[in-house]
């Protein structure tokens, strides 16, 4: 470990970057946003640093900081990385910076919008850092204020309800992981002799199966609210819709992530015993998530809560990925986590940047864009594509592990599940149809401006990502895949659970696609 | 150490004697505000020294009785000193321009203050059931006065009559209770009781367990647990606002210090049977203080029943056996902090001699004045027990404790009242900062005095929610 802590240096960044901001006197109100914009950007260059020097082939976890930081109640300052949360912590540190980039529609109290913004970041950072199991709950809850008050300052009509729905229903699930952590310390302490909450400490445990059902119970309702399972998802929409543009993006992109990095980092390594009870719920609920959050959202008449509700059926997925318990869908849930982060971030961005332009997020409203502002259609449809998982795109990949990697072990989910793909196909290119295409009947819509250079630059990363991402995934599954190997080695070895070897047509195609 | 130590009173000696002195300083220097404030300053510094003085014996010497065993020195009793001078402090700035519109009863006010903070100082020191009872009445007495010191406010003096007639009552089922103990072990001195009734099988402890009961009953109204608060609403709504956080946070400092040291000095051997008790009025004080919170209109009151549901949280953290928790301590400190600086909020919000504060008048203060609504959401948020602040450790050490001592369901219930909270904290904050630009007129700028009581206030709860470490370590002393 060198001097210079790289991880700790990743949350700080956008806290001293945060109060810089705050700093700035109101006359000089104008600096705010493109400094908020340019500080915002300082995390990026540590965050690709942390992924050229991330060793492949580790699954273990890397740069660990750790330093006691309440000594009497056992918490330290204990960071680390793998490659489950490498690309989240680069993917948050990518969309920050274009959340507050495109937020160029908010004037009202910019400065603590960006504060807001940075302080979410270093949260969310936070959460997938952490190591220590307080650290996490710190992080993890601390995420609320920023969040709420971003929905709640600078949302739309309904803001107020939909941030104070957002908070009390994200408080109430983390409210029992708060009990779920304090009884892990206590077994700790009565096991080892010492109260921690160090995951390491916590993998150790000696858990009875009683204990880890009622403790996977009580993480799992903070997650499955955070990711959202249903039928716990009701708050999603009316977030998405109510949140500005920013706040949509970083929800959508990274925050639901949280839900199921958490299932992925706690429950399955913990409690794995409890995991494999735990499965036929978690792959039915997922599954009907798939299928509801899709087929709600092909009738939705408004272009925001139908990005909202695909975002309930691309999670379902993730969770099907992670309780099917294979290679392949452990590693096709966490790229898919971070994949949904770059399209329906990019999605919300361009759902934002048209009701900037006419105030209205009303499918009906639109139709024959395509004539007046090609680019956009242009981008829109490529994201679509990239959502549906048109082979090329990063979508595909991430479905197409999920899907090959739960055949085995759950073949009827998975079959099911698959149909989502193609109710995805229809709500995306229906609304794209209904949007962009056709003659234009609203005169309004003649006259809308087409992207910016500026605007357009802000799409180039995500495309970039997207395109890389579809064509070479590789350089995203080197790095997850010993570390997702690792938490199912970690189940099949504390139960008598196997997972299924690939076969041979399986193997074969899950080679040829590395 | 059975003898006279005069240090060991040293801090309520100052505090007394300054008293007396400001009263006389103020009949014949009517008008001289300055001169007072210079003195009541030089007071709460010899107070502290005084503190310091006893903090270094305790750690030459260790603990001590004095006064024929009625008080003890050690550290417990000199932190509880400490934390009181530190809302007396923060609680004499919020007053201050409430004070100064005394006119000529201005040191009247400011004898009360030093005066309440003297008796509820040696409610942490005393280790006798009488004495306990006479510095209880000397704190409680001077806050009935206190609530109702502007004459003019009818609202004042309600707060006052109501305050007084159920505290009067209160202290009588304490001394009662004190005299059924009495009555059942012979001696009204903790230790003595305490070193009889661990020789002894007490063959029917019938009284003993009644007398015991009534005492935590009498302190239960001091630090408003439910079912015994409900006189809180209307004095805090009532009695001008600029006292209130100071009267509130004194009083419940002093009230649970009492309950810590009767409950472990005196009544360590019967663990089992109060702990049940105390678990059951934890429990309906958190749920009773949020559930009717929830429905308040007027800041104050809110405070109030949130000010319920906080001393459900304390005693949730006495009650897993290890009462003798710094977490309680903890927990103690920074709520009472908290407290004093969301009534210098109030102050400024609704003016220092006002009763009342309704939600309303909190529209829009974000904009309007954007420093008291940044401390005020700060503390709402460190209320709530959100992390990065003290209320979320002194939560966690709490819940922490109560679960280590089998006290599992009232952790659950504990959590489950954290989240109902939420709505009657955020329902500030969201006054404060999601409205619409409406214009909510020219606000009041705090004093510099009042300003000072924010910005420590709200300080100090993200610097010791983030490094708790230093604090905690000095409070894990005063466990004794």
């Amino acid at each position: 470990m060198s001097g210079f802590s790289l991880l700790t240096a990743l949350i700080l960044t956008p806290v001293v970057a945060a109060l810089v901001v705050m700093l700035i006197p109101d006359h000089r109100r104008e600096l705010v946003r493109p400094l908020g914009v340019v500080l915002s950007l300082l995390p990026i260059p540590l965050a690709v640093g942390l992924f050229l020097a991330f060793e492949r082939g580790e699954p273990g976890f890397q740069f660990v900081e750790q330093w006691v930081l309440i000594g009497r109640l056992g918490v330290e300052w204990h960071l680390g990385v793998d490659g489950i949360s490498l690309l989240l912590v680069l993917l948050t540190t990518v969309l920050v910076p274009i959340a507050l980039a495109a937020s160029g529609g908010i004037n009202h109290r910019i400065g603590l919008f960006v504060a807001m913004n940075l302080l979410l970041e270093a949260g969310l950072i936070g959460v997938f850092l952490s190591l220590d199991l307080f650290l996490f709950f710190v992080f993890f809850e601390a995420i609320l204020v920023p969040m709420a008050f971003i929905i709640g300052i600078w949302g739309s009509e309904n803001r107020v309800y939909a941030a104070v729905k957002f908070f009390l229903y994200t408080a109430l699930g983390s409210a029992l992981m708060l009990a779920g952590i304090i009884a892990l310390a206590l077994i700790h302490r009565d096991q080892m002799g010492f109260i921690s909450f160090s995951y390491f400490g916590m993998l150790d445990l000696d858990l009875g199966v009683t204990a880890q059902r009622w403790l996977f119970g009580a993480f799992l309702v903070a997650f499955a609210i955070k990711v959202p399972v249903f039928p716990l998802h009701t708050w999603l929409p009316d977030a998405h819709v109510e949140a500005p543009t920013a706040g949509s993006v970083l929800l959508a992109g990274v925050l639901l992530k949280l839900g199921t990095y958490g299932l992925l980092r706690f429950n399955l390594p913990l409690f794995p015993e409890a995991t494999l009870d735990f499965v036929p719920l978690l792959a039915t609920l997922a599954v009907i998530g798939v299928i509801y959050g899709a087929v709600v959202a092909i009738v939705q008449h408004d272009l925001k809560k139908l990005v909202a509700y695909s975002s309930v059926s691309h999670l379902g997925f993730i969770v099907l990925g992670t309780f099917a318990l294979t290679s392949q869908s452990l590693e096709g849930s966490v790229i898919q986590m971070v994949n949904h982060g770059l399209t329906t971030g990019a999605l919300f961005l361009l759902v934002g940047m048209i009701y900037e332009r006419r105030h209205t997020k009303k499918i009906a409203d639109f139709g024959g864009l395509a004539s007046s502002m090609p680019v956009f259609a242009g981008v829109f449809l490529f994201i679509a594509f990239a959502s549906i998982g048109l082979p090329g795109l990063n979508g595909f990949v991430g479905e197409f592990l999920i899907l090959i990697g739960s055949y085995p072990t759950l073949p009827v989910y998975t079959v099911l599940a698959a149909t989502g793909v193609i109710l995805a196909a229809i709500y995306l290119l229906w609304a794209y149809e209904r949007v962009f295409t056709g003659e234009i009947t609203d005169p309004a819509n003649r006259q809308v401006k087409d992207l910016s250079i500026s605007e357009t630059l802000i799409f180039v990363p995500l495309v970039a990502l997207i395109i890389v991402l579809g064509v070479y995934p590789k350089v995203a599954l080197d790095v997850i895949g010993p570390s997702t190997d690792a938490v199912l080695e970690r189940v099949e070895a504390t139960t008598d659970f196997s997972a299924p070897q690939p076969g041979n047509t399986v193997a074969t195609a899950s080679e040829d696609r590395r | 150490m059975r003898g006279v130590s005069y240090l060991a009173v040293a801090p309520e000696i100052v505090l007394s004697v300054g008293a007396v002195i400001v009263l006389l300083v103020g009949v014949f220097a009517r008008r001289s505000v300055r001169l007072l404030g210079w003195m009541v300053g030089l007071i709460y510094i010899l107070a502290a020294l005084a503190i310091v003085l006893q903090w270094r014996r305790v750690d030459a010497e260790g603990a001590g009785f004095s006064f024929e065993g009625t008080i003890f020195l050690d550290y417990s009793s000199v932190g509880v000193r400490a934390i009181l001078l530190v809302v007396a402090v923060l609680g004499t700035a919020t007053a201050w321009e409430m004070l100064v519109g005394l006119g000529s009863r201005f040191a009247e006010g400011v004898t009360l203050i030093l005066i309440a903070t003297t008796g509820f100082m040696l409610m942490g020191a005393s280790a006798d059931l009488v004495m306990i009872f006479v510095a209880l009445e000397i704190g409680s007495i001077a806050l009935y006065v206190l609530a109702g010191i502007v004459r003019s406010s009818l609202a004042g003096d309600e707060a006052a009559l109501k305050y007084f007639l159920l505290g009067s009552f209160a202290s009588a089922i304490f001394i009662y209770g004190g005299a059924l103990v009495y009555t059942a072990t012979g001696s009204t001195n903790l230790f003595v009781i305490a070193s009889g009734l661990s020789g002894v099988h007490v063959v029917r402890p019938a009284l003993l367990l009644i007398g015991m009961g009534l005492l935590v009953v009498g302190l239960g109204f001091k630090v408003t647990a439910a079912p015994f608060h409900s006189w809180a609403p209307d004095v805090y709504q009532g009695a001008p606002s600029g006292v209130v956080g100071f009267m509130a946070a004194a009083a419940k400092i002093g009230g649970f210090a009492a309950l810590i040291n009767i409950l472990t000095g005196g009544f360590e051997r019967y663990a089992a049977a109060w702990g049940n008790g105390l678990a059951l009025m934890a429990a309906v004080s958190m749920v009773v203080g949020t559930l009717l919170a929830i429905g308040q209109s007027d800041v104050r009151r809110m405070l109030a029943y949130s000010g319920v549901a906080h001393a459900g949280f304390i005693i949730t953290g006495m009650v897993g056996g290890t009462v003798t928790n710094s977490g309680v301590m903890f927990y103690l400190a920074t709520y009472a902090v908290m407290l004093v600086g969301a009534f210098a909020a109030v102050t400024t919000v609704s003016g220092p001699a006002a009763s009342g504060s309704s939600f309303e008048e909190y529209r829009g203060l974000g904009r309007s004045s954007p420093m008291v609504a940044a401390v005020l959401a700060t503390l709402m948020i460190a209320m709530s027990g959100l992390p990065v602040t003290t209320g979320f450790i002194g939560k966690f050490q709490v819940f922490t404790s109560a679960w280590d001592g089998g006290y599992g369901w009232l952790v659950i219930t504990g959590l489950v009242a954290s989240v109902a909270a939420f709505f009657f904290y955020l329902r500030l904050v969201v006054l404060m900062y999601f409205g619409k630009d409406e214009d909510s007129g020219p606000r009041s700028k705090p004093t510099r005095a009042v300003r000072s009581v924010l910005v420590f206030s709200a300080g100090s709860s993200i610097l010791f929610g983030v490094f708790p470490g230093p604090l905690l370590a000095v409070l894990e002393r005063t466990i004794g």
